[in-house]
């Protein structure tokens, strides 16, 4: 379902905050917490049994620890590592390469916003003038610190992303994103975003007429995904 | 059926339930000499996505005293529309909408693959989730921050419709009215002062005037609204002014001076919380989620006093009868559990503290509720954060991963009773014909009641055989059981899942050898571990070590193959060959040894020990430990000192704490930055697949583990060192060479120690 969805979020992980938590585990993005529904491999959940009488064997089993090493060892310095090729087990593949999206983005505000807020002057008619005035506000703010250069690049360019999902009327899209914008960068946009997610859900409820195509993939153009 | 492992795996995948025994030993006394009872692990939810529910109810025995529910072991008669209850012999009429079944043309509760089925049943109106947050203010500022932050971001994660509600406590406790309009309004209680339910209830305004019942009816949940709208609203017509009035929350405004901690009024505000939910959404799915950052310190349920010179109670302290607050504290939560239960809520703790916070005291509240218990440093951790996004995650089809309200009956066949359960679950107190009066964990009933439970909640359920001895094998040769799990799922439908299972009786004297192989020897080690954590929970930790001991020599008598008196001939079969390891493990593990752990970190260990599938739990048991080299792929190792080498990257889960450490060499290399070379690159895979695999793991446990990146020498290292076995210590390190494993420092027993006590004891013609 999320083939797509996932393209377009972020895939990353990130250390952990090791100063206020010992050990802390590392943080996984919204992208790559929502794509591990499936497991890719065999859980790791196999034992050996000791054997019968308890004692270890001779800790060699019979394919391990290649005579090199141990004699390495007992003259230090140790030498080099095997020059073996690559053991195709240990899965070189799998090593999820940590494609940062900080790449400039070129973005400009009203890119962004002048959609949002014709989506809102939409919304108008029927959503109470209050609720309104509240997603005006948060636009405003949002606009506020993206001028003031406080948004990140992942979040403009995201950003961007969604309001095109918006116009293509791609709601459970355009939510998505919002939802990953909030878990992956809450503090840059907890203040709001909510008036995003307002937003979605209001023009979703608008009547179909109220809302004009603002292109020609209007929607007739929904993605499979949205079917679930 | 090729083997009784597949056997096992199959019906774990299936109905989610593992037997200590697939063959059942036909009388009582028989059974007892089985040593380990016939019991299993029930997960009642498991994840099934080859399961579409029906839309339909179940079809029910019209015996009053049964209501088994009919499922593919009932004999049916197709002509004359009939069918046999398999578990009271009773012959019912099929529904007039089952005119027109036949043997081609059955319906899904007949066939054989549906052992397990879901029934989505429509029993009045649905009603939203509920969610009240009960928020401690007496935080550090950057604390408070990320949890404010966590807070706001969870309104992006619940389902829209979902009422939630806001409550904030320091010195005082503030409810906070949730309105759309600008103004912000909260009512203040003294954080020293118990309420009963009716008091906070009429406090808050909820008692609402006696309306003439109309027409009869009762009243539905969602008739209410203008008694509760004002503390519980919609996420998605309040979600911008929650946000905004998360967002302005201060730390606790009362001054604490030097040598004092902050005042914290936690069990008034839990009572509060509960009392609200109690007064307006009884019986209706909702969570209480207590976020918190230190011990209750003043009114019903303190924990420790504000002196910081006084500090928290510990395991010496409670030995010595020395915990002031203990047992009054203790009653306050189990009071408002029992009430939280009996109103079909729950209550989690997210307790993030450096110190403890008095989840040996709270601890009830989550364990009677099936509330989430998570205990972190700090809400600035990606721990905290990344385990309470889960707290939402969705499953395969886009489902909330919770369900609410649930109660789980047990129906069995005439030869078995029912001893009891433990798991997240509080007695319903149902007698019944097929109630056991020997109690082994929550017994005494047939029904239990499971507030909020996950697709991995698992119970253990204890059973009884009372078939006397020297009687035939029961009629049909099989035994059954069947359980009956009625929730409310997250989408807010009433559904009940039904699993039967049978097993086949043999005569235990005659045919021994097929019960023994039928042995599920790693659900037997959790089913037994679990009365062991139970037991602990209310008796001295070492008279259940001897217990748990006691029962060990006796399994071993009863299965081992030996010569009297001769220790060196004792073997047990493939079956039984890893139960004393398992059992030697769980000896030394935080569940039933305190030492080392705070009683805080004991109740929670304990917490998710009670909880977790067969998998899962025996992960505690005994860790897993992975071994990557040059010479092979990735291989499970012994966990055990000598497994610990040079040239070797151990990887090692104990659920808890996900383990990489990096043997001699390896460190060696990689200080030496060998992984930087290209010619080198072989190296910096063998470093990058045990991060990989801990990925994999750290990516789907609930709570998130802790994670520690080690190597040899390292202080850290300890965790590794404290788990494995240690067959090379500081005593015996020349009896085996050097280069041949790691010595741990240390006097405690080692495996083959224990074994060769043991098989003395197993075989000796005294005992």
């Amino acid at each position: 379902m999320l083939g797509r969805d996932v393209a377009m979020a972020e895939l990353y992980v990130k250390p952990g905050n090791k100063e206020r938590g010992w050990n802390d585990p590392p943080q996984f993005s919204y992208g790559l917490q929502i794509q591990c529904g499936g497991p890719k491999r065999p859980p790791l959940s196999r034992r050996v049994p000791s054997p019968a009488d308890g004692a270890p064997q001779a800790p060699t089993p019979a394919n391990s620890a290649p005579p090199a090493v141990p004699a390495a060892l007992a003259s230090k310095p140790v030498g080099p590592p095997p020059l073996a090729v690559v053991s195709p087990a240990l899965r070189p593949d799998a090593a999820k390469q940590v494609a940062s999206l900080a790449e400039e983005c070129e973005v400009k505000v009203e890119d962004v916003l002048t959609p949002l807020n014709e989506t809102l002057s939409m919304c108008r008619n029927t959503v109470q003038k209050q609720v309104c005035d509240d997603i005006s506000r948060r636009l405003a703010v949002f606009r506020e610190l993206w001028l003031q250069g406080k948004l990140s690049a992942p979040v403009r360019k995201r950003m961007n992303i969604l309001v095109q999902e918006l116009q293509r009327r791609h709601w459970d899209v355009a939510d998505e994103i919002h939802r990953a914008l909030m878990v992956d960068h809450v503090n840059e946009v907890s203040q709001w975003m909510v008036g995003i997610k307002r937003l979605i859900a209001e023009a979703r409820n608008l009547p179909p007429g109220d809302l004009v195509a603002n292109d020609e993939q209007g929607a007739g153009a929904q993605p499979a995904e949205e079917a679930l | 059926m090729a083997t009784y492992l597949e056997f096992i795996q199959q019906n774990e995948e299936r109905d989610g339930v593992r037997f200590s025994w697939n063959v059942w030993p036909s009388s009582r006394l028989e059974a007892t000499r089985m040593v380990v009872p016939l019991a299993c692990l029930l997960t009642p939810l498991k994840e099934r996505l080859d399961l579409p529910p029906v839309q339909y109810e179940p079809v029910l025995c019209s015996r009053q005293t049964c209501k088994a529910v009919l499922n593919p072991l009932c004999q049916v008669d197709y002509r004359a529309k009939l069918w046999a209850c398999n578990f009271c012999f009773q012959r019912n009429q099929f529904p007039p909408a089952y005119a027109g079944i036949s043997e081609i043309n059955q319906p899904a509760e007949l066939m054989p693959q549906f052992s397990t089925i879901e029934y989505i049943v429509q029993r009045g109106s649905p009603t939203p989730l509920i969610f009240l947050y009960v928020v401690d203010t007496c935080l550090e500022e950057e604390d408070l921050q990320a949890l404010k932050e966590s807070l706001q971001m969870s309104l992006s994660l619940l389902p829209p419709e979902a009422l939630v509600g806001l409550i904030t406590f320091g010195r005082m406790v503030q409810v906070h009215e949730l309105s759309c309009e600008g103004i912000s309004k909260s009512y203040v209680f003294r954080g020293t002062k118990d309420l009963t339910a009716k008091q906070i209830q009429d406090m808050l305004g909820l008692t609402r005037p006696v309306l003439p019942v109309q027409q009869g009816r009762p009243l539905q949940p969602q008739e209410q609204p203008p008694i509760s709208s004002r503390f519980l609203q919609p996420v998605h017509k309040i979600d911008m002014n929650l946000t905004d009035l998360l967002g302005e929350l201060q730390r606790d405004p009362w001054p604490v001076t030097q040598g004092k901690r902050p005042l914290r009024s936690t069990g008034v505000a839990l009572s509060i919380a509960v009392g609200l939910l109690e007064g307006t959404f009884p019986n209706t799915g909702a969570r209480v989620m207590l976020f918190t950052g230190g011990p209750p310190t003043q009114g019903p349920g303190m924990v420790v006093g504000d002196e910081l010179k006084t500090p928290i109670r510990s395991w010496h302290d409670i030995e010595k009868d020395n915990a002031r607050f203990m047992k009054k504290a203790t009653k306050h939560y189990e009071i408002l559990a029992n009430r939280t239960a009996a109103n079909g809520h729950c209550i989690d703790i997210y307790a993030c503290a450096l110190d403890q916070t008095g989840l040996l005291e709270m601890k009830c509240c989550a364990n009677l509720t099936g509330g989430h218990m998570v205990m972190g440093d700090s809400f600035n951790t990606s721990l905290f954060k990344q385990t309470f996004q889960r707290v939402f995650s969705k499953d395969f089809s886009g489902e909330f991963r919770m369900a609410f309200g649930a109660t789980l009956e047990v129906k069995t066949s005439r030869e078995l009773k029912i001893s009891g359960a433990i798991g997240p679950c509080v007695s319903l107190n149902a007698k019944g014909p097929c109630v056991s009066e020997n109690e082994l964990g929550i017994g005494g009933t047939c029904q239990w009641k499971i507030c909020s439970l996950d697709p991995s909640s698992t119970l253990a359920i204890y059973f009884e055989v009372v078939n006397q001895h020297n009687a035939p094998i029961p009629q049909g040769g099989r035994g059954a059981v069947q359980f009956v799990t009625q929730y409310q799922h997250s989408c807010t439908q009433r559904r009940i899942r039904v699993t039967t299972i049978a097993r086949n009786w043999a005569d235990a004297q005659s045919q021994l050898q097929h019960i023994e192989a039928a042995f599920d020897q790693e659900a037997a080690a959790v089913l037994m571990a679990r009365l062991g954590v139970y037991r602990a929970e209310s008796e001295e930790g070492p008279d259940v070590l001897r217990w748990l001991d006691r029962q060990l020599i006796r399994l071993c008598q009863k299965f081992g193959q030996y010569n009297k008196d001769d220790p060196n001939s004792f073997r047990l079969s493939d079956s039984f060959s890893l139960y004393p390891q398992f059992m030697f493990h769980l000896r030394r593990s935080p569940f039933l040894q305190v030492f080392n752990n705070s009683p805080d970190e004991s109740s929670y260990y304990r917490h998710h020990f009670a909880r977790q599938d067969l998998t899962q739990s025996l992960i505690m048991i005994q860790p897993i430990l992975y071994s990557y080299s040059f010479s092979g792929p990735p291989e499970p190792v012994l966990l055990d000192s000598s497994s610990i080498l040079a040239d070797r990257i151990l990887l090692m889960d104990t659920f808890f704490q996900i383990v990489i450490y990096l043997g001699e060499t390896i460190a060696q290399w990689q200080k030496a930055g060998y992984q930087d070379m290209p010619e080198y690159e072989n190296f910096k895979h063998l470093l990058q697949a045990p991060l990989d695999d801990a990925q994999e793991i750290l990516q789907t446990r609930f709570p998130m583990p802790r994670y520690i990146n080690t190597e040899h020498g390292g202080s850290q290292a300890r965790f590794l060192l404290s788990k494995v076995n240690p067959s090379q210590t500081h005593n015996n390190l020349y009896a085996w060479g050097q280069e041949s494993g790691s010595p741990i420092l240390t006097d405690d027993v080692s495996l083959q120690v224990f074994m060769d006590h043991l098989k003395k004891l197993a075989v000796s013609s005294a005992s």
